[in-house]
């Protein structure tokens, strides 16, 4: 196992010397615009790259992710996995192309996924350059609807109708180089409307405001106790509102998660915060509605799992700390399916969900030596144990 | 109007995007390519261009032999970064030191003949957004394929960047539309039918660009087709349609000042050919006026009509390349 240790680092040069290739299907790609449920266009740019790179196969599943697929010398060795998801936070309508300096890209989407999905097109022209074989098929797929109300979507499509066993998986992010995810929370995502009826008249004289019955579901969110054991938390993450600065808002949002540890906790705040929403609804006879997007079920590796053991060796190697903490990502339903697998990041970065956000471009070569050798070691055995 | 033309010699990228076929044609005619960027202050979009064509057109496919950086004296890091990612940077005032010394989009062109090595050279603006291989490859594909074709510009869908991160979808060309095409549909029918012919994407044998002048400001586009028109006839001449190219929005005072230019370009060389008969000197100012306080208040530009000769009158020229 300490052979292919040993070769990593010199990995990182031959990687390097390949960077045009790299940053231009890192470009290309993430110019093309992929918010979620709308990734077609990317989708084609993506299969035209792998197709390009000449992978042994390159098709979509039954739900459009698109998959390239290098054959391995074993017949019986299960695929491993390489995931990286293709769709953004950004609109169509947003300037997509990015910008180069000496160190760094810049653009809408850049971090979260275009270096990733960049890097996965890659794969095929770094393993050649390489000279790696690999004994399993490597499956390098590029899910669609992961983000948000995609809700994860592609992957789990993707594995559910996979037939065969898989052997283990690397999920692969823009950022952060040193990140190391092993395990998933379970997570409830939800959006709460309020809206009230724009009619006027008497019974309407006093109408309540749809920002401040929010604000008010807020406020009695913030109340709630969360234990620390198991770790839980909600995360207040969108909100919006109203139509301008002298009028009564009408409607309003908040997009928040319910995150832990435990899938009873996550249930348990839940069935809280419904009760709040119910509660507020009826006080402020309001038309108050709690909408379920997304739902992962808690997941683990053990830190002493070989993948992960591995992973911290690969990582040493390559003088990175590992950091690690839970990931809601492909990660999640990888692990829900006992599929051994982990998440690593490609580079460091910044204004990460902005449209301004950059990436430096040095670690990128470390961080794929990094994804590189991951792979070596699941070739090697140690998912099989 | 020759109405062939427009069907015969017009062609869309993917008619060459078999970069194998290019690359075993290249090597069959025993040809050398230079790709040669004018710059001035580009370097938000200088990196990308050499990066993009530097992996798919060297080292997946080796059609490019050299990619060439043509400096008007940037104040930004252009020039740095070019050179960091492994572009030849010249500065324009280096090359012919002892000729009297200009500024303009044409006289990099002009000088980078003499620098560039090339049978063939592409000519691309540093500033597009959306740059991707096929902006070089496209414009290579005809010259490389078919004898008879010398010259290639390039049309394209122009959407424009509209503030800080937003594109829109439509636009641009207006001085395509305004000036240029009516000129040519009164004086010379045939080239009304090129597209965009302000394109700054063109692609042409060493021969042909050698043996015609090149001003050194705006005009360089419309005097270039003039001169190959005149010189060799509309059939050596092709274009491509590259699909789409994002570009700065330009004010409309800026494009009046393009326009000027052009319209100096062409009267001049109407007056050369004899088609005009002109004998008093044209003006080289270029006057707006802005509101200033409730005055108008004129701005005035000179916007010079200097222009190179051909490079083959040039004596280093003549003996690096061995001509004459």
């Amino acid at each position: 196992m300490s052979d292919y240790l040993e070769k990593l680092p010199g990995f990182v040069d031959t990687i390097k010397s390949i960077k045009e290739t790299v940053i231009t299907n890192i470009v290309l790609i993430g110019q093309t615009p992929a918010p979620t449920f709308k990734e077609k266009q990317r989708t084609s740019i993506f299969m035209e790259r792998l197709a390009e790179f000449q992978v042994d196969e390159c098709t979509t599943d039954g739900y459009r992710n698109p998959i390239g697929i290098i054959k391995g010398t074993s017949e019986s060795k299960p695929p491993i996995f390489v995931v990286a998801h293709l769709d953004t936070i950004f609109d169509k309508d947003v300037d997509h192309y990015y910008s180069i300096q000496e160190n760094t890209i810049r653009g809408a989407g850049i971090i979260d996924n275009s270096v990733g999905v960049g890097v996965l097109a890659s794969l095929p022209e770094i393993f050649r350059r390489l000279g790696l074989r690999f004994e399993s098929d490597i499956v390098l797929a590029g899910v669609i609807q992961s983000l948000g109300k995609g809700n994860l979507r592609g992957i789990r499509h993707l594995l559910k109708t996979w037939t065969t066993p898989i052997r283990g998986a690397v999920c692969i992010e823009g950022a952060e180089l040193g990140r190391l995810n092993y395990y998933a929370d379970g997570m409830i995502r939800c959006e709460i409307d309020c809206n009230i009826s724009p009619i006027s008249g008497f019974e309407h004289k006093f109408k309540p405001n749809a920002i401040l019955v929010i604000n008010e579901v807020i406020n009695q969110i913030m109340k709630l106790r969360l234990p620390q054991k198991p770790r839980s938390r909600v995360i207040i993450g969108k909100t919006s509102g109203g139509f301008k600065h002298g009028v009564i808002a009408y409607d309003a949002s908040l997009g928040f998660e319910i995150q832990s540890n435990s899938d009873k906790m996550v249930k348990s705040i839940f069935n809280s915060i419904k009760d709040i929403v119910e509660g507020t609804s009826h006080e402020y006879e309001v038309d108050l509605t709690l909408n379920t997007l997304s739902n992962i079920h808690a997941a683990r590796l053990q830190f002493n799992h070989p993948l992960v053991k591995s992973a911290v060796n690969v990582m040493k190697k390559l003088d990175l700390t590992p950091v690690s903490g839970p990931s809601e990502s492909e990660l999640s339903i990888f692990l829900s399916r006992n599929i051994p697998s982990i998440t690593l990041g490609i580079t460091r970065g910044d204004n990460h969900h902005q449209p301004n956000a950059r990436v430096e471009i040095d670690p990128i070569f470390t961080g794929i030596a990094q994804i590189i050798g991951v792979i070596m070691a699941i070739d090697n055995g140690v998912c099989d144990e | 109007m020759n109405k062939r033309w427009i069907d015969t010699n017009t062609f869309h990228y993917s008619e060459f995007s078999d970069l194998h076929r290019l690359v075993d044609e290249k090597q069959r005619k025993n040809l050398t390519i230079s790709l040669c960027l004018p710059t001035l202050n580009e370097e938000k979009t200088i990196a990308k261009e050499i990066l993009i064509m530097k992996s798919e057109l060297m080292t997946r496919y080796p059609i490019l032999d050299e990619i060439v950086v043509v400096d008007s004296g940037s104040t930004d890091k252009t020039r740095e970064i070019a050179r960091a990612y492994g572009a030849d940077v010249y500065e324009a005032s280096e090359i012919f030191p002892h000729l009297e010394k200009f500024i303009g989009k044409g006289e990099n062109l002009w000088k980078a003949l003499h620098i560039t090595k090339g049978d063939i050279i592409v000519y691309l603006d540093a500033d597009i957004k959306n740059i991707h291989h096929r902006f070089a490859y496209a414009l290579l594909g005809p010259l490389i394929l078919f004898d008879h074709i010398k010259y290639v510009k390039a049309f394209y869908d122009r959407p424009i960047a509209i503030g800080k991160s937003k594109i829109r979808p439509t636009g641009g060309g207006r001085v395509t539309e305004l000036v240029v095409r009516p000129l040519f549909s009164l004086f010379f029918p045939d080239l009304a039918q090129i597209i965009q012919p302000l394109s700054g994407e063109y692609a042409g044998y060493r021969e042909i660009f050698e043996q015609i002048p090149f001003p050194i400001g705006y005009g360089v586009e419309t005097s270039m087709i003039l001169d190959i028109y005149e010189k060799w006839g509309l059939d050596v001449i092709a274009q491509v349609d590259l699909d789409r190219r994002i570009h700065r929005n330009r004010d409309t005072k800026a494009l009046g000042r393009m326009a000027f230019a052009i319209l100096q370009t062409f009267i001049e060389r109407k007056i050369k050919l004899g088609l005009v008969n002109y004998k008093e000197k044209l003006f080289d100012e270029m006057i707006q006026f802005n509101l200033v306080k409730g005055e108008y208040k004129p701005d005035i530009y000179k916007i010079e009509d200097h222009e190179r000769p051909p490079i083959i009158e040039i004596p280093e020229y003549c003996n690096k390349f061995k001509r004459g």
